[in-house]
């Protein structure tokens, strides 16, 4: 009961229904925490070199978190980890909701699925017995009509994770959905569980979760609360001036170290969403796929995304697990569905200013559509915006596009393609699995508009305007990820305050630093990396991070949690553990790291002549060797060292 | 740690129909057995025991209680934070977020969605981090109780 973890994993073995309990010793938590830590663990030592990600020996598991349920707060992420099949090395997504806090009431850690099921079933987790239960009824349901009919039959408190009919479909864009639309959408593996025709995992546990010292984890909790809820004049703001804070910030060639408490009140303000229109006008943004800028897209199509417009339709926030701030929302809808969750900053301009559309209600629309279907709303929106750039080039013709007229901004043709590529129907089929395989099928110089890194399309954050998106969207073992580093995450996760030897960004910079080549750089790079592993083993939400790391006590809830007494520096040295394995378990499924680069678009090769980012070009290839080397990993082609791998006692 | 079931039971499986750890098996008027592996120490089973036949995870005998006077959870918005940890803490699932805000605004709240199942239990209470949550005597019940008895 002290422990904070449960000390054991569930492996089902989808192919001949047994299920086997295993327990997991004390030093493995020490080494890798449990969530994405422990998955990297289990998937490298026992998923065979070069497995099919679609066949039997691909592994997926459903981690929790270290500290979920210790009495942390924003501490409630899951992470579903495997192999990829968009990108055929490691694959992993994070999600919040309450499905994080179910794995460990189940008495698990972690549950792993190998195999392939013969017919549709669902996992049935309840007082210490698991069973497959048959899922044929379910089987062409959307996420939410499936998290309903479980609920209904197992009641309220179950915690349900699910794969809509994109998943079904082995759609490579697909992801894992719980609570109504909280998805874990990258890396494809909606397809995995598809293929294992896994329709749902459905938990109902009241073990309980135990913490080393529970009243320091309480006080803890207290300061970090005490900065949640750090009043700040910004809040007052109305969402027009954030737009206009991200046109200052277009402008000026001097920018400062950017806070998070700045963030945080956006977060709790608006949600994600609060950086909508300010992106779009500080170049964060891609849009037009990747080819347009703020010119294309200026304030008055923007406004029609403005927080504040957003804001309105939301009913009541949504709170994950464990958190504190709320920066999810249930909002009103019309048409089709009542409610959506509010969408993301990411979903409304991928479906929105990527693809050049300008109408809200069809990303409202979208969003839920493409939630209960289980589809990526980045993949979605990026593979329609790449589709549309062929049509317009005119390497799609409307033969091709089953008469769709797919211009910039079309708004009824991009909710028909998106509706197709769901069903895989007509062209539908040939998007289903994002614009790199589809390219590859559609030939005809189709690669020239794809953007991607390593078969996955990076999120809506151009690494032109923030190099070090582009340096984490290159490097990371899960490539085209934005939610581990940039030069505004360092910033913000402030680690050179509680860790030794991290450099401490200049108050006040030049915007044209940001580009320069250094050693500082790549340490901020790889500090990042190694945190946020870190992070994904403790199960915190990266916004939480955010606050900064004397704000958030990450270390100290670890400790206080654990009984350990491990510095800051022994911590990021778990994080560079659980890094370096996910880059291990790379190279042995045979991946090049280089390969895996973003596209020369969305790193400035040919530079954009005007907008926030004119001119700019990210050397990502420099970048990652300095990157590498920080890890002993080789600088010239990526890969784990054998001393480095000896030195962190990976076998 | 777990709660054990004496030589005093009598089988009568009132502790059985309320673990919500499903923790508890036994044939009819035959003595029970509780599962270490699953027992939660939630306490119900030792208040509703009509022999005083259970003791606590420290070997205490529990008294048995009217479901009636069972504490119940009262939770201070003032302090509430919605993080939905007391939610997911309930065994029972007796707590539930508000699918409509609270006052003015957009904010939700927790609130005790199903008080007859509440076991009483306190985990919500023990588990909140801004302390925001005491148990206490369910004031409102007891009163139509009381008048009831007077009548």
């Amino acid at each position: 009961m002290n422990k904070p973890y449960m000390g054991k994993i569930l492996m089902v073995d989808l192919s001949n229904g047994t299920m086997t309990e295993e327990a997991i010793t004390d030093s493995v938590y020490e080494q890798y925490l449990s969530g994405m830590g422990l998955g990297a663990y289990i998937l490298f030592n026992r998923m065979p070199a070069g497995a099919d990600p679609l066949g039997p020996d691909n592994i997926l598991g459903f981690c929790s978190g270290l500290l979920t349920g210790t009495g942390s707060y924003f501490s409630g992420r899951w992470t579903l980890v495997g192999k990829s099949p968009l990108t055929g090395g490691w694959g992993d997504a994070n999600c919040g909701g309450t499905f994080s806090p179910a794995i460990k009431r189940c008495g698990y850690d972690a549950i792993f699925f190998k195999g392939i099921s013969s017919n549709p079933v669902y996992l049935y987790v309840k007082n210490g017995k698991a069973t497959l239960q048959d899922a044929t009824a379910l089987w062409g349901q959307d996420a939410v009509e499936t998290e309903e009919a479980l609920k209904k039959q197992y009641g309220q408190k179950a915690a349900v994770a699910v794969i809509g009919p994109a998943g079904e479909k082995v759609s490579l864009i697909s992801g894992v959905c719980t609570d109504k639309g909280r998805i874990a959408a990258r890396s494809g593996l909606g397809a995995v569980m598809g293929v294992k025709k896994l329709k749902a995992v459905v938990l109902d546990g009241v073990q309980r979760i135990g913490a080393h010292d529970p009243a320091a984890m309480k006080k803890l909790s207290r300061h970090c609360a005490k900065w949640t809820n750090f009043p700040m004049p910004l809040s007052l703001l109305p969402g027009t001036m954030m737009a206009l804070m991200g046109t200052f910030l277009r402008v000026t060639p001097v920018i400062f170290a950017q806070d998070g408490l700045l963030y945080k009140t956006i977060l709790k303000k608006w949600g994600t969403g609060g950086m909508n229109q300010m992106s779009v006008e500080m170049g964060d943004s891609p849009l037009k796929n990747w080819n347009g800028s703020n010119v294309d897209f200026p304030l008055k199509k923007s406004r029609k995304i403005d927080p504040d417009i957003v804001k309105k339709a939301e009913i009541v926030k949504y709170h994950c697990y464990s958190c504190p701030l709320g920066c999810g929302g249930i909002c009103a809808t019309k048409g089709k569905y009542s409610h959506t969750h509010k969408p993301e900053y990411e979903s409304v301009l991928a479906l929105g200013g990527l693809c050049m559309n300008e109408d809200l209600d069809s990303i409202f629309y979208l969003n839920e559509f493409l939630n209960r279907a289980g589809m990526d709303t980045i993949s979605a929106g990026a593979t329609a915006a790449f589709a549309i750039e062929c049509y317009e080039k005119g390497i799609l013709t409307k033969k091709d596009t089953d008469g769709l007229e797919l211009k910039w901004g079309n708004t009824g043709a991009i909710i028909a393609l998106i509706e197709k590529m769901v069903k895989r129907e007509g062209i539908g089929d040939l998007l289903a699995d994002g614009s790199k395989v589809a390219a590859a099928k559609i030939g005809r110089g189709a690669e020239e508009c794809t953007v991607h890194a390593g078969g996955q399309e990076p999120a809506m954050h151009d690494g032109r305007g923030d190099p070090g998106f582009n340096v984490h969207y290159s490097v990371e073992p899960t490539p085209g990820r934005h939610t581990i580093g940039a030069h505004l995450y360092y910033e913000m996760f402030q680690l050179w305050k509680r860790v030794k030897g991290l450099p401490k960004p200049t108050p006040l910079f030049m915007k044209g630093s940001k580009y320069k080549i250094n050693k500082e750089k790549a340490q901020a790079s790889a500090a990042c990396s190694k945190f946020m592993s870190l992070g994904n083993g403790a199960g915190m939400c990266m916004f939480g991070l955010f606050l900064g790391s004397k704000r958030i006590p990450t270390f100290d809830w670890l400790n206080a949690a654990t009984g350990w007494k491990f510095t800051p520096e022994e911590y990021m040295t778990i994080g560079e553990r659980i890094q370096t394995m996910k880059q291990a378990f790379n190279v042995k499924h045979g991946i090049e790291p280089k390969n895996n680069f973003i596209s020369s678009r969305a790193q400035g090769k040919i530079p954009q002549k005007e907008g926030a980012n004119k001119g700019r070009f990210v050397d990502v290839e420099k970048l990652a060797s300095g990157y590498w080397e920080q890890f002993g990993w080789d600088k010239n082609t990526g890969k784990p060292k054998d001393e480095t791998l000896r030195k962190l006692g990976i076998k | 740690m777990s709660y054990t079931i004496t030589e005093k039971c009598n089988g009568c499986g009132a502790c059985m129909r309320v673990c919500p750890a499903g923790a508890i098996s036994g044939e009819k008027k035959k003595p029970h057995k509780i599962e270490v592996n699953l027992c939660i120490e939630c306490g119900a089973c030792g208040r509703v025991c009509p022999q005083g036949g259970i003791l606590d995870a420290e070997g205490v005998s529990c008294a048995m209680i009217k479901r009636s006077e069972w504490l119940k959870p009262e939770i201070t918005l003032e302090t509430c934070l919605a993080c939905g940890i007391c939610i997911d803490a309930c065994p029972v699932g007796c707590l539930a977020m508000s699918e409509q805000p609270r006052d003015k605004g957009v904010d939700a709240y927790p609130y005790l969605k199903d008080a007859k199942t509440c076991i009483g239990c306190g985990f919500c209470s023990v588990e909140c981090p801004a302390d925001a949550i005491v148990m206490q005597k369910p004031v409102k019940t007891q009163n139509v109780t009381d008048a009831k008895e007077s009548a």
